[in-house]
């Protein structure tokens, strides 16, 4: 594969590629994000939650996997504030609960998945895991500040944004042009500064006021 | 296409309100103010601006374990002292009875159900429950950036009759938009049960635009999206309500502005029955759902407005009406030649020195003529008169409906020169015996139309309103029972 020379450079210096590429990839997609909130409109839980996730799911093996893994948490998280509500609990110590309950659940979801020969969801590394599961934490907040219906919107939000993240990021071309052009990560500058000053209507929000349009 | 230009171009969206509005009208003082319920409440009152009373606070666990519950009242609302969007807000409409069966209480899940309130839904909330919201509360689940808070409780303002058919246990407030001193739109928020009582579109709540320059509703929008004509279930037409006082709230919206100093202010007003007005929340960050519920667009209105400069409060309030208030009832107003007023008007009343008194008055169909009490005459300046006139014996005469005109006579030839001010006398015929009163000359300025009429002076003390106008006044008026 053709490489820029700095990235020749940190190959010689011992950073692994798939390192390097990553990390390349972070301003690629942060600004994805931003642009799908900006203009699009989609909202997910922030920016920091969808890319965290869209690198959970490239670190499993295979999106699916990922998916299963972040549905499980979502699920877990809503069945526990059922459970969890007439007991009363302070924020800490019911999201402290719920963490457990997930991990346990994504335990059961990785034995489950061994009894099938599903042998790639065992073989997932444990760090996507223990960050889906952190995930847990943003849905409870939203799910005490706006409820249930918006926290589950939100979910697939992020989910959605995740997927196609993924894809972005495991695109072979995108990955090779990253690897002979490494500086264009430095186009997301005026992008967001340019997406930053943006004062149109969003997407979402073409959809949101149509019926005033017939009026004006 | 071109719709879509057009849409971009008169609605206000999240992206232009934040970077164009907020940002640079709402300096970060101003937000903290209007973020600080307790702070914004503490220096509107000092401006002697209404606010719901503060009833207790609660700013850590200590005070929490150590209140005293039955000082409160029969019913509150719980609140947050940063919340936002409405979130958190828990509000009691009446205290349930401990349960007199001891055994039966104890077999209730969650606990001691001695002391409870009961929620919009008709669930029972437990001191247990009050405890655990607080705590939530004072953990920062509600606030803005998640730290922790303040919880407090405030008195509950008592609904006004006329929104009694219209809102779900909670009490309706108006939105209002307000810019550089213009007031730009308004909407009243009606609490329905999926919004359990609260009045915030995003919990469900109805939505109804309001006419600028009028203070009539318009269009509804139910939650976020549905454009709705009657209260769900019902056959009551959410369009043409009049809200009462609207020159007040919009006047105190933008005095709320200029005390707040929030450029882009979203003032919340509710109308208490007894104190009228009242400003319940000051907003830095004022949603946008108000231009569905108008079926029009913020952001044409707030650019006609950035660069006046307008001095005063009256001046910004008539610039928002002209600019934005529609035309319904002007143009009811032109066809009939007549003007459209309510049952109760306010009446400026003018004394012989020329001094301006303003009372609530009823409109009477009923009654032939105006009558006034007569404390108000003599503030008026009639006191003379009222005392001269009480000094005549009536006993002379027989107070009889076939003798009325000859007692008239008789009465005026005796004592007008005595008493020049006195114009005529009425005699009134009433189930518990006849009496005579005394009739003036006096000018009265009702919606801005001035009448020189005879009016008379009666004992109104143990009567609703110090003032009611009679027919014989009523001719350049259409009276609208709903305003």
């Amino acid at each position: 594969m053709n490489t820029s020379p700095i990235i020749d450079f940190f190959l010689h210096q011992g950073v692994p590629f798939e390192t390097v590429i990553l990390i390349l990839m972070l301003p690629i997609i942060a600004t994805f994000i931003a642009f799908l909130r900006q203009v699009v409109g989609i909202k997910a839980f922030g920016i920091y939650a969808p890319l965290i996730v869209t690198f959970a799911f490239l670190a499993t093996n295979g999106l699916k996997y990922g998916i299963a893994i972040f549905v499980t948490v979502i699920f877990t998280g809503m069945l526990m504030r059922f459970v969890l509500k007439p007991f009363r609990l302070l924020y800490l110590p019911r999201v402290a609960l719920m963490l457990t309950a997930v991990a346990i659940l994504i335990l059961g979801v990785l034995v489950i998945g061994g009894e099938f020969r599903r042998t790639g969801l065992a073989a997932v590394s444990i760090f996507p895991i223990l960050i889906m599961i952190t995930i847990v934490e943003k849905f409870v907040a939203v799910q005490i500040e706006k409820g249930d219906k918006v926290a589950i919107v939100l979910a697939i939000e992020t989910l959605f944004i995740s997927i196609i993240g993924f894809y972005i990021a495991s695109s072979e071309n995108l990955r090779s042009f990253l690897a002979l052009y490494p500086w264009i990560i430095f186009f997301t500058i005026p992008i967001n500064i340019l997406l930053g000053k943006w004062t149109g209507l969003r997407i979402s929000e073409y959809f949101r006021f149509h019926k005033i349009m017939k009026n004006l | 296409m071109f719709e879509f230009f057009k849409l971009n171009r008169q609605i206000l969206g999240m992206n232009c309100r934040n970077l164009e509005y907020i940002r640079p009208f709402n300096r970060s003082r101003a937000k903290k103010l209007a973020d600080n319920k307790l702070l914004s409440k503490k220096i509107l009152k000092k401006n002697n601006i209404s606010v719901p009373k503060l009833l207790a606070k609660i700013s850590n666990l200590q005070e929490l374990e150590s209140f005293d519950w039955q000082s409160l009242p029969e019913s509150f609302a719980l609140k947050p002292n940063r919340g936002f969007g409405g979130e958190g807000i828990l509000v009691v409409y009446g205290k349930k009875k401990p349960a007199r069966n001891p055994a039966e209480r104890d077999s209730v899940a969650g606990g001691d159900k001695n002391d409870a309130w009961i929620k919009a839904d008709r669930t029972l909330i437990s001191i247990e429950d009050l405890k655990t919201h607080i705590r939530n509360i004072l953990d920062g689940s509600f606030s803005l950036s998640g730290t922790p808070d303040t919880a407090f409780f405030e008195e509950r303002l008592q609904l006004l009759k006329l929104f009694k058919p219209y809102s779900y246990k909670g009490i309706p407030d108006i939105r209002v938009i307000v810019f550089n001193k213009v007031p730009l739109m308004a909407m009243l928020r009606l609490p329905t049960k999926s919004s359990s009582g609260k009045a915030n579109l995003q919990q469900g709540a109805i939505g109804v635009g309001i006419d600028i320059a009028t203070g009539t509703t318009t269009t509804a929008v139910l939650g976020k999206n549905k454009m709705i004509d009657y209260i769900p279930g019902t056959r009551l037409l959410l369009s043409g309500i009049k809200i009462p006082y609207w020159n007040d709230i919009l006047k105190l919206s933008v005095r709320a502005q200029e005390i707040s100093n929030l450029g882009f202010l979203g003032a919340d007003i509710a109308i208490d029955k007894i104190n009228g007005p009242t400003i319940i929340e000051l907003n830095a960050r004022p949603g946008l759902s108000i231009q569905i519920a108008n079926l029009s667009g913020l952001k044409r209105r707030l650019e006609k407005v950035k660069d006046l400069k307008i001095k005063t409060i009256e001046k910004g309030v008539r610039v928002g009406k002209d600019l934005f208030g529609g035309e319904i009832e002007e143009e009811l107003e032109e066809i009939s030649g007549r003007r459209v007023i309510g049952t109760v008007e306010k009446v400026k009343l003018i004394s012989k020195d020329g001094q301006e008194t303003e009372v609530e008055a009823k409109i009477d169909t009923g009654a032939y003529s105006t009558s006034i009490d007569i404390e108000l005459a003599k503030q008026l300046g009639f006191e003379k008169l009222l005392e001269n006139f009480s000094k005549i014996s009536l006993a002379n005469y027989n107070l009889k409906p076939e003798n009325e005109s000859f007692i008239k006579k008789d009465f005026l030839e005796k004592y007008k020169i005595s008493l020049p001010e006195l114009e005529d006398i009425s005699i009134i015929f009433s189930s518990n015996g006849a009496s005579i009163r005394p009739v003036v000359k006096l000018n009265l300025i009702i919606d801005s139309i001035e009448i020189t009429s005879l009016i008379n002076i009666a004992d109104r003390k143990y009567l609703n309103y110090s003032m009611i106008i009679g027919k014989r006044n009523l001719g350049k008026f259409l009276i609208d029972v709903n305003k």
